[in-house]
């Protein structure tokens, strides 16, 4: 071949290999690089919505938000970031070092707003504001930031916000939740949080290859979470969480009428600020402290029900006629069960269902217990809501646990034998309740026989939940079982032995039943739960003490619960 | 007769125009001295196309006595530049002049073309026969390469890898278009890729990058691969028929570094798309097209391989400067000839398209 042909041939080659070049560009790949160049000249700059309100029942507000300002710095010019820092830091008294320790965390590109500091107050961003005009590099953008107003009242119905972790990130990846998003912990703030948090707006803009701002593209405005209505009364919520302050234990009142929760607390409690402030070390000591202030105990943790579980004896008894009014049984300070002693805590004389429940009288109800049998105990404590959850709606609700005989044999392969009938009797051994299913528990004796759905959120967003709310259960006992143990639960407080006999000095009439729970170790827990006005029943209250004594300490807690809502009017 | 005049003409006139649109898109939003760059652009396209007609009208046999001052000439401004030429983006490359910058080292590719086009067709006494077949290995391709060498280093050192390699890629097709022996040139090549990885520790910094990079963009994609990522995005965005003029945000927000000058085809594509990148690319293979064929109807050697040079200069410079933009070639500073930005390029490009229609209308007074 000539020479000439060749290099002909040559520059005919090199030339179809830049058109195959072009189409790979162009045609093969060009829906990429479209995407790529899009994304180089094309910036988002967010600007979030406030987290939807938490408010109390008659809407006052228990959680809001204050607008915060961030600080943030374009760290186009490089070189003058040590001099706008140092200016920076003379207005807001932090050091030069940690603002620029927190650039470089937070530095991404030359061409994305670095943030410096956050959680600044309105006067000092003004002034920065004001700095701007010498330093076009600085930029403040307000925040909405969570507020407590009453601290850490509620804090456990409420819950906490904190950055979302990765386990909930995972799960709720596909619902538009991101990495650094700021989501609900516990309480309603979690269970809620689809409604509660706020839609990211913001503006879509074209910038040059600085980061220099060219035009304006588009804009979304942000939107504002929906506000949850709790059924919370606050008064009454301020009231229990006053009674209950240093007392590790849980208060909850109840409408028995519709389940609404009026008031939930428990003690040790948290600050839900403390999250929003930031500081490692007070985060870290709450998720250390060996007295777990971030449980719910109220739903979260099951205790034994000790005497309060004499109720489901007396149902049990009373509906299957092995007990009637009539019935009595000696007490002599203790009866034998098979070979073994099982002791009363005192000595009560002949007592019927009346004085049996009024003076929490172990030996009636080891008898009535062993009458009735294990497996039909087991079934009416079901029965009256107890092990099994509420189906409240805040997270972590624990289902407590009543033992029978099949599950002993099944799990523990061991028979049950009378003594066991005798402890299940007076609520020992391996029943479990929470105290909001101890409060469940006493509501149908308040509402003529209903079993009711407890629920914390009346409304969100303004619709009311409440008709979505499942109906109350009618337990169809005869109306006879109802009265009578309503009774004996009124007699516990005017009988001059009645174990709430303290209770009866207050002006409105009380029922209700103690109880004394033996632990393994320390001193023992105590309840008292119950309802008033006794005719025309408003409230039931559960009052639990974490070895907090014998269930007078209880009683004493919810006599001045109690003796502060009359004070205040709410009882009428 | 005439007609490779027009064709060559009004090729290079479709081509200088989208390059002034290019051109303009590219600065438009910028302020001050930009803003009339697209006007500088149009002036040299004026007094280029002065030089295209007074060059097709300047008998190219007089280059062939000219020749040695030619080559003087250039590499007097070579050494000059060397030592009092402003320095610019971290090059020595420019001369300055009254209200203008000169770079000589375009004049310096054109001049090297018409010397080796002369030394390789001097002919025997008897002005029969090429002298060149018989060359020895000496005359064949030493003493050749040392005048090509020289202001090749010159250039190289400025530094410009790019334009110094280009001579070097030119030379070595002129070696193959005359009769030289294969033998010589492939032991040339042989002399010139062993030593290459001893050439790397003689490589500036910025350079070795560059190569890196080519390799791999994405190893530095801030630094040194920014440009040919950014090149790429902004070819393939433009997808099918491109974004429209004035409507490409690669170029025009500044992402696309260099973006009038050697990365005009990049803004150009983006721009237009494939649609016009491949018109585009076609207008270029039609006028060296044209150049092929002049040399292959000129029965004079000297006029044939001048030919044959000039169209190689703007072959190769359009290939590697295309290629770079697409990232399939290092980014060396090469520029699109008529088409990017600078006053030196588009002079020297018309003056040698000039020379081609000359030799064209010429031929026949042999």
């Amino acid at each position: 071949m000539e020479r000439k042909h060749f290099l002909n041939f040559l520059i005919i080659f090199m030339f179809i290999g830049l058109i195959v070049g072009l189409t790979n560009l162009d045609l093969v790949n060009g829906r990429k690089f479209r995407k790529q160049s899009d994304s180089n000249c094309i910036r988002l700059i967010s600007q979030s919505g406030a987290r939807g309100n938490i408010l109390d029942r008659n809407g006052e507000i228990i959680v809001n938000n204050i607008i915060s300002y961030d600080l943030m710095v374009l760290p186009q010019d490089i070189e003058r970031i040590d001099q706008i820092l140092g200016k920076i830091s003379r207005i807001l008294g932090t050091s030069v070092k940690e603002l620029k320790d927190s650039f470089k965390k937070n530095f991404i590109s030359v061409s994305v707003p670095v943030t410096v500091a956050s959680n600044i107050d309105l006067k000092k961003a003004v002034v920065l504001g004001e700095i701007k005009s010498e330093e076009p590099g600085i930029i403040v953008t307000p925040k909405p930031l969570r507020n407590y107003p009453y601290g850490a009242l509620g804090c456990h119905i409420i819950g906490y916000v904190n950055q979302i972790d990765r386990w909930r990130l995972t799960k709720l990846e596909d619902y538009g939740y991101k990495t650094k998003d700021i989501v609900g912990f516990g309480g309603v703030e979690e269970r809620y949080d689809y409604y509660l948090r706020q839609e990211e707006g913001g503006l879509s803009v074209e910038v040059n290859h600085r980061g220099k701002f060219m035009r304006v593209l588009g804009f979304e405005a942000p939107k504002n979470g929906k506000d949850v209505q709790l059924t919370i009364d606050l008064s009454i919520q301020k009231i229990a969480e006053n009674a209950l302050s240093g007392k590790k234990g849980s208060v909850v009142v109840m409408d028995p009428r519709t389940g609404e929760v009026l008031a939930m607390t428990n003690y040790p409690n948290f600050d839900p600020g403390v999250f929003v402030s930031g500081r490692h070390s007070q985060v870290a000591g709450l998720f250390n402290n060996p007295g777990s202030p971030l449980i719910n105990r109220a739903i979260a943790s099951s205790y034994p029900p000790a005497s309060i579980f004499k109720i489901v004896d007396s149902c049990a008894g009373l509906e299957l006629k092995k007990v009637n009014t009539a019935t009595s049984f000696l007490c002599q300070g203790s009866t034998m069960v098979g070979s073994r002693q099982f002791k009363c805590w005192d000595t009560h004389g002949p007592q019927d269902i009346y004085h049996a429940l009024a003076n929490s009288c172990d030996v009636y109800f080891y008898k009535t217990g062993l009458l009735v049998g294990p497996q039909t105990i087991h079934d009416y404590a079901l029965k009256l809501g107890l092990g099994k959850s509420t189906s409240f709606e805040l997270p972590y609700e624990t289902s407590g646990f009543i033992p029978s005989p099949l599950w002993r044999k099944l799990n523990k392969f061991k028979s049950w034998y009378d003594g066991d009938t005798a402890n299940l009797s007076i609520g020992q051994g391996d029943c479990l309740v929470t105290p909001l299913q101890a409060a469940n528990l006493i509501t149908p004796f308040a509402n003529g026989g209903y079993l009711v759905n407890p629920y914390v959120v009346k409304a969100v967003g303004g619709v009311e939940l409440s008709p979505k709310k499942r109906k109350n259960i009618n337990l169809n006992f005869r109306k006879n079982t109802i009265e009578v143990v309503a009774k004996g639960l009124r007699k516990a407080i005017t009988d001059q032995k009645g174990t709430a006999h303290v209770l009866s000095s207050l002006p409105v009439s009380i029922a209700g039943k103690t109880g004394t729970a033996q632990v393994p170790r320390g001193s023992t827990h105590a309840w008292f739960t119950g309802f008033f006005p006794y005719d025309k029943p408003k409230y039931v209250i559960c009052v639990f003490l974490e070895n907090g004594g014998p269930g007078h300490a209880a009683v004493v807690c919810a006599r001045k619960i109690i003796e502060d809502m009359c004070l205040q009017g709410l009882v009428e | 007769m005439r007609n490779s005049f027009f064709i060559i003409l009004i090729l290079a006139l479709i081509i200088s125009i989208s390059g002034v649109l290019s051109i303009y898109s590219s600065t438009y939003q910028k302020e001050g001295v930009w803003q009339d760059i697209h006007m500088r652009q149009l002036l040299w396209i004026a007094i280029g196309l002065v030089c295209f007609f007074l060059a097709s009208g300047f008998n190219y046999r007089k280059l062939w006595d000219a020749n040695y001052f030619i080559y003087g000439t250039a590499l007097f401004l070579l050494l000059f530049v060397f030592i009092l030429g402003i320095v610019r983006l971290g090059a020595q490359r420019w001369l300055k002049f009254a209200w203008f910058n000169f770079q000589p080292s375009e004049f310096a590719k054109l001049a090297i073309i018409i010397f080796l086009a002369r030394y390789f067709s001097k002919k025997s006494v008897n002005y029969t026969s090429l002298l060149s077949g018989k060359f020895g290995i000496f005359r064949g391709l030493i003493l050749p390469f040392i005048f090509v060498a020289v202001p090749m280093f010159l250039i190289i050192e400025q530094p410009d890898l790019g334009s110094g390699l280009m001579l070097l890629f030119v030379f070595v097709c002129l070696l193959y278009l005359t009769e030289v022996r294969l033998k010589y040139i492939f032991t040339l090549l042989g002399c010139l890729v062993l030593p290459l990885p001893f050439f790397w520790h003689f490589l500036r910094e910025y350079q070795k990058q560059r190569l890196l990079v080519f390799l791999n963009p994405n190893i530095d994609p801030l630094g040194a691969g920014y440009t040919i990522i950014q090149s790429k995005i902004a070819i393939g965005s433009g997808g099918f028929f491109g974004r429209g003029w004035l409507s490409g945000s690669q170029s025009q927000l500044y992402f696309l570094p260099e973006s009038h000058t050697d990365f005009i085809f990049a803004t150009f594509s983006e721009q237009w798309g494939f649609a016009g990148s491949f018109l585009l690319i076609l207008l270029y293979f039609l006028i060296i097209r044209q150049g092929f064929i002049i040399a292959q109807r000129t029965q004079d050697t000297f006029g044939r391989l001048l030919a044959y040079g000039i169209s190689l200069l703007l072959a190769i410079q359009v290939f590697i400067n295309i290629a770079m933009n697409m990232g399939l070639a290092p980014v060396v500073g090469l520029p699109l000839p008529l088409m990017s930005y600078g006053g030196s390029s588009v002079l020297v490009t018309f003056i040698a398209l000039g020379i081609l229609v000359n030799i064209d209308r010429t031929r026949n007074v042999f």
